[in-house]
């Protein structure tokens, strides 16, 4: 195994206390995913290797976990990250159409990031508010019930007002209509660095409060 | 194999039959002559049940029930049907599915003609289809290492290749990548599938996915001669299918023989078939004539052979002549070798190894020899000898599934990194040179090696011995089988590299052995009858020759199939015994560097050019045989021997090859009731000898190793690698550029006193030879070490018993 370039002081220590948790190292190969991610703003080559270096497998055992998962963007992504869900609950009410607005406004097509790195939109399968479609998350902050003008008001916002975060229940009083039911706790994802993901990167804050 | 004795009754078809419990249902119903269709199951590797070909019925209490057979255990009173209406329609609609996005370019696809998919498609497919949407496309064929190439639109996504890859070599270079529609076998980029196991995927792919850049667009598989065979690379005796067409050989496919090598080979085994077409392979007889070489007739050349070597014998007696090698071709040519220089010479000078192997009177005499299969069901594994993935690939192959399949508890023993250290339950090293040291130490059990010693008290065990590297002294290995024999349960298994070495020593190629394991001194009965008297004395061995040449002791060398200048630990003074030689004779396949410096080159006939036996390195014969003429006037070793003998005027008496293996079994103990026809019939696995309840002729006598002086200054570890510049691989052209060239190892440690980084320059001094390299860190090295690759292309040979410096910087 070569030596791969370590990551910043910060991510290489919490990368061995995740791995530290786990009785065989490869455990850790996705919440180290995630380090990663945090360190190029993407899941970048040098990163799997790293990652892959970390925990004694082969980089190509790395990439194909992160590539088995649409979560790990193995690309940089805009500083909003909008997925539009196309499953079958939302599509009957419209979510292709929602998808077409998002599109439509951000100028470029699912899956690609705008020229000035602010949108990147993208269809997702089923996000568990099928009782609120058709559905959509920016930052992983849902929103529930768009309309197609909706959506393209949702995007024409966030690239004029760019907020530093992003809360669901003051964009779904903003652009969304009828909510299946109270989300319960309001907590703000203020997930704005590199790019979009749980905080920091979900599994990460979870493990370090453990 | 600990097979559960446990049977349940099923019935398969309507029919009860007996199976045993925990068996999968695929095995059992092809165990009782009913194929199920399947792709991604196959007998070495574990079931996934992933690709859905064999889909049965089986009846459950909640009625009948479509299972996939590879992954269903068969249990009491199972009621299976594999050819019923419904299992036919799933298998039919799993084909059209697998057809969906297939691009069918069997015309142009190397496996059409043997194709699993094609095959199944015939016998269980729908015939038609109904997909008329577009096919999913990638770029065709893509490289994925420097033998394999990878078309992504054949591929069915069954698995095979990534979990051979993981699960057998240990080298999980490719995987699945993306997923649904998307996914697709890939290496991560810019590490390409460098395995030196790779070309196994290509054989078990069951579509044209994978293909070998060696064979590709060659030939048709209907177009091919097929004929089983033994592989003539490693001392394990790997059984393969030889293919050949128009008189070329074509490629070489492994054969599962559950003994040795369980359908597997190396790269080496599997691609080396190219020297055997090499445009360079000698043609005819070649006589130096003032500096120069010209060609001869066999007439001519064997004449003045044989006219050179009588004049010598009758000057300055038998012992002024010598021979080396021997163990690149079969018995038969060794037994000839034997035999030619016992009694057409008159001498024990002769040797099949090149001084980089060890006694042979401990290779073949040590009691207690562990078979292949032992590994099977071994609790405890030492192996303490070279890398075995280096050199001794399918017993790797064989260990890391004991290892990891099996449960065995594995101690690795070597100054360097290996192969197996990633498996190893326990991982020592030590400086060259210390070995002993660390012997005394596992023996007493001391610190950290009591939990080894204690493993090693837990039989069955199975040690694996020899030279961890050229610069080691062999008395090491002898001592650690002492300690082994001392050992509750423990078998034995030294073990030499050279193909077949065990052969040779067995057909006396050694200054100490008579054919049959016979001491020298101690000819008597069917070897008098037919050999007439046979020298007593000790003869010299590759080292003594050698240096005998240059001493004026001997005067004559002859080298069959042997290059000293490339393969002696210390090639320098091979040449320089060359050139101090009165007389040499070279009997190769290719102008070697040695036999450029000899007076007469006869061409040999080569592996799949000869039929004959080998012997592997448990002692098991196996049948060789031929296929393709040889090239020009090449001529078998031991015909070349006989003619030579008979021009002396003292005629061994050998016709063919077949009354060779004839005489074998009369006259070498060991190999009584080996015959051609067993080998052929009952023996396909092959035979190990001594057959039945025969004693162990050669009783060996262990010796107290002496500890050798203790290196000062820079200790060197000198290994050979799997590719390097002998002469097969440097005359297969798909092979020749893999040979890793040379690096120097060093410990973290030493590196950072040297003040250098990995990949920095340096310069090394290994006796007279100065080069430079790049530094290559391994971590399992002890300090004051080096670690250099053996035999590299472009590298003069190296001396292992010389001093080394190391400088950084790279000017030399
Ligand atoms: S390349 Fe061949 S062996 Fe590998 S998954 Fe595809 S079809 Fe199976
Ligand atoms: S289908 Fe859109 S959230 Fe479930
Ligand atoms: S052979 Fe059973 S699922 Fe592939």
């Amino acid at each position: 195994m070569t030596d791969t370039a370590r990551w910043s002081e910060e991510s290489e220590a919490l990368a061995e206390s995740v791995m530290a948790k786990y009785p065989q190292k490869r455990s850790a190969l996705m919440p180290l995913l995630y380090i990663a991610m945090r360190e190029d703003g993407y899941l970048s080559e040098a990163g799997m290797r790293r990652v892959a270096d970390l925990v004694d497998l082969e980089p190509a055992q790395v990439s194909s976990v992160a590539s088995f998962y649409t979560m790990y963007k193995l690309e940089p992504v805009g500083k909003y990250l909008v997925s539009v869900c196309t499953s079958i609950s939302c599509w009957l009410l419209g979510g292709d159409e929602v998808l077409e607005a998002v599109e439509a406004s951000a100028g470029v097509p699912s899956g690609e990031t705008d020229e000035s790195g602010v949108i990147s939109p993208e269809h997702v399968e089923c996000i568990g508010a099928c009782g609120g479609a058709p559905a959509v998350q920016v930052n992983y902050e849902l929103i529930e019930g768009l309309t197609p003008k909706k959506a393209t008001e949702l995007v024409e916002w966030l690239n004029a007002a760019q907020p530093a975060t992003l809360n669901g229940d003051e964009m779904q009083a903003l652009f969304g209509g009828e909510r299946s039911f109270d989300w319960a706790i309001n907590e703000t994802n203020d997930a704005t660095g590199p790019y979009p993901a749980f905080q920091p990167h979900g599994t990460i804050a979870a493990l370090d409060r453990s | 194999m600990s097979e559960p004795a446990e049977f349940v009754t099923i019935k398969l078809n309507g029919e009860e039959i007996q199976a045993p419990a925990g068996e999968m249902l695929i095995k059992v119903a092809e165990d009782n002559g009913t194929y199920i269709p399947r792709f991604c199951w196959h007998p070495r590797m574990k079931p996934v049940g992933l690709c859905r070909m064999c889909l049965v019925e089986v009846e459950t209490p909640r009625g009948t029930a479509l299972v996939p057979s590879c992954v269903q255990p068969v249990a009491d009173g199972m009621a299976v049907e594999t050819g019923s209406p419904v299992a036919l329609k799933a298998q039919e609609g799993v084909l059209e599915f697998l057809l969906v996005n297939h691009p069918l370019d069997c015309p142009i696809c190397d496996r059409g003609g043997e194709c699993p998919l094609q095959d199944q498609v015939m016998s269980y497919g729908p015939g038609e289809s109904r997909f008329v949407e577009e096919k999913r496309h990638y770029e065709k064929p893509v490289p994925i290492s420097d033998l394999v190439l990878l078309d992504r639109e054949r591929c069915i996504l069954c698995a095979r290749c990534t979990r051979f890859s993981d699960e057998i070599a240990g080298d999980p270079l490719i995987e699945f990548q993306n997923r649904g529609n998307g996914t697709e076998i890939f290496t991560f980029p810019d590490e390409p599938f460098a395995s030196y196991f790779s070309g196994n995927t290509v054989q078990i792919c069951p579509v044209g996915a994978l293909t070998a850049a060696p064979y590709r667009f060659r030939a048709r598989p209907w177009d091919l001669l097929t004929i089983e065979s033994t592989s003539p690379f490693h001392t394990e005796g790997s059984r393969i299918t030889v293919h050949a067409s128009q008189n070329q050989v074509l490629r070489f496919l492994g054969v599962d023989n559950g003994l040795t090598n369980q359908g597997w080979l190396s790269d080496k085994e599997r691609f080396g078939f190219e020297f055997i077409g090499s445009p360079d392979r000698l043609k005819m007889p070649m006589i130096r004539e003032d500096g120069e070489f010209r060609e001869a007739s066999w007439g001519e050349a064997i004449g003045l052979v044989a006219a050179r070597l009588k004049e010598i014998v009758e000057r300055s007696g038998p012992d002024a002549v010598g021979a080396i090698g021997g163990a690149q071709g079969t018995n038969e040519d060794a037994y000839a070798l034997s035999k030619f220089m016992r009694v057409a010479v008159g001498t024990n000078n002769l040797d099949a190894q090149l001084d980089d192997g060890l006694n042979p009177d401990f290779l073949v005499g040590v009691g207690s020899r562990a078979r292949i299969q032992d590994l099977e069901s071994a609790k405890t594994i030492l192996v303490w000898s070279a890398d075995l993935k280096e050199e001794n690939p399918i017993l790797y192959l064989r260990v890391r599934r004991a290892a990891r399949e099996l449960d065995a508890t594995l101690i690795v023993v070597h100054p360097a990194r290996t192969g197996l250290d990633d498996l190893a339950d326990h991982k020592f090293g030590y400086r060259p040179g210390d070995g002993a040291d660390l012997l005394a130490d596992l023996a007493a059990g001391t610190q950290d090696y009591a939990p080894a010693l204690d493993a090693l008290q837990d039989g069955p065990v199975v040690v694996i011995l020899g030279r961890t590297g050229l610069s080691e002294d062999g008395g090491l290995a002898e001592a650690v089988a002492s300690f082994a024999r001392d050992l509750p349960a423990a078998s034995i298994m030294p073990i030499v590299r050279r193909a077949n070495t065990f052969g040779a020593l067995d057909m006396g190629v050694a200054p100490s052995l008579l054919p049959g394991r016979i001491p020298a001194r101690g000819a008597s009965g069917a070897i008098i009858e037919l050999w007439g008297k046979v020298p007593a004395t000790r003869g010299l061995d590759t080292a003594g020759m050698l240096a005998g040449l240059v001493g004026g002791e001997l005067e004559a060398l002859i080298m069959v199939g042997a290059d000293p200048v490339r393969d002696v630990p210390s090639g320098s003074k091979a040449a320089d015994a060359l050139r101090a030689a009165d007389f040499s004779v070279a009997i190769d396949l290719f102008m070697t560097d040695s036999a450029a410096m000899a007076d007469v080159v006869l061409p040999a006939e080569g592996f799949t050019e000869k039929e004959g036996t080998v012997t592997n390195l448990e002692g098991r014969v196996q049948k060789v045989n031929r296929i393709v003429p040889g090239p020009g006037q090449a001529r078998p070793d031991w015909s070349v021997l006989d003619g030579i003998a008979e021009s002396m005027g003292s005629p061994i008496g050998l016709p063919s090859s077949e009354a060779i293996a004839k005489e074998i079994s009369t006259v070498a103990t060991a190999y009584e009731g080996v015959s051609w026809d067993l080998l052929e019939g009952e023996a396909r696995e092959g035979a190990v000898v001594p057959i039945g309840d025969v004693r162990q002729p050669l009783e060996y006598i262990a010796v107290n190793a002496e500890q050798p002086a203790r290196t000062k200054g820079l200790a060197l570890h000198l290994a050979r690698t799997l590719y390097d510049d002998g002469s097969a691989i440097r005359h297969s052209l798909s092979l020749a550029k893999l040979a890793p060239g040379m690096t120097a190892g060093l410990s973290p440690d030493q590196a950072v006193d040297l003040g250098v980084e990995a990949g920095d320059l340096v310069t090394v001094s290994i006796g007279s030879v100065t080069f430079a390299c790049p530094v290559r860190i391994d971590r399992a090295l002890a300090d004051k070490t080096v670690a250099i690759p053996f035999n590299q292309p472009g590298i003069e040979t190296l001396d292992a018993a010389a001093s080394v410096l190391v400088k950084a910087g790279g000017s030399s």
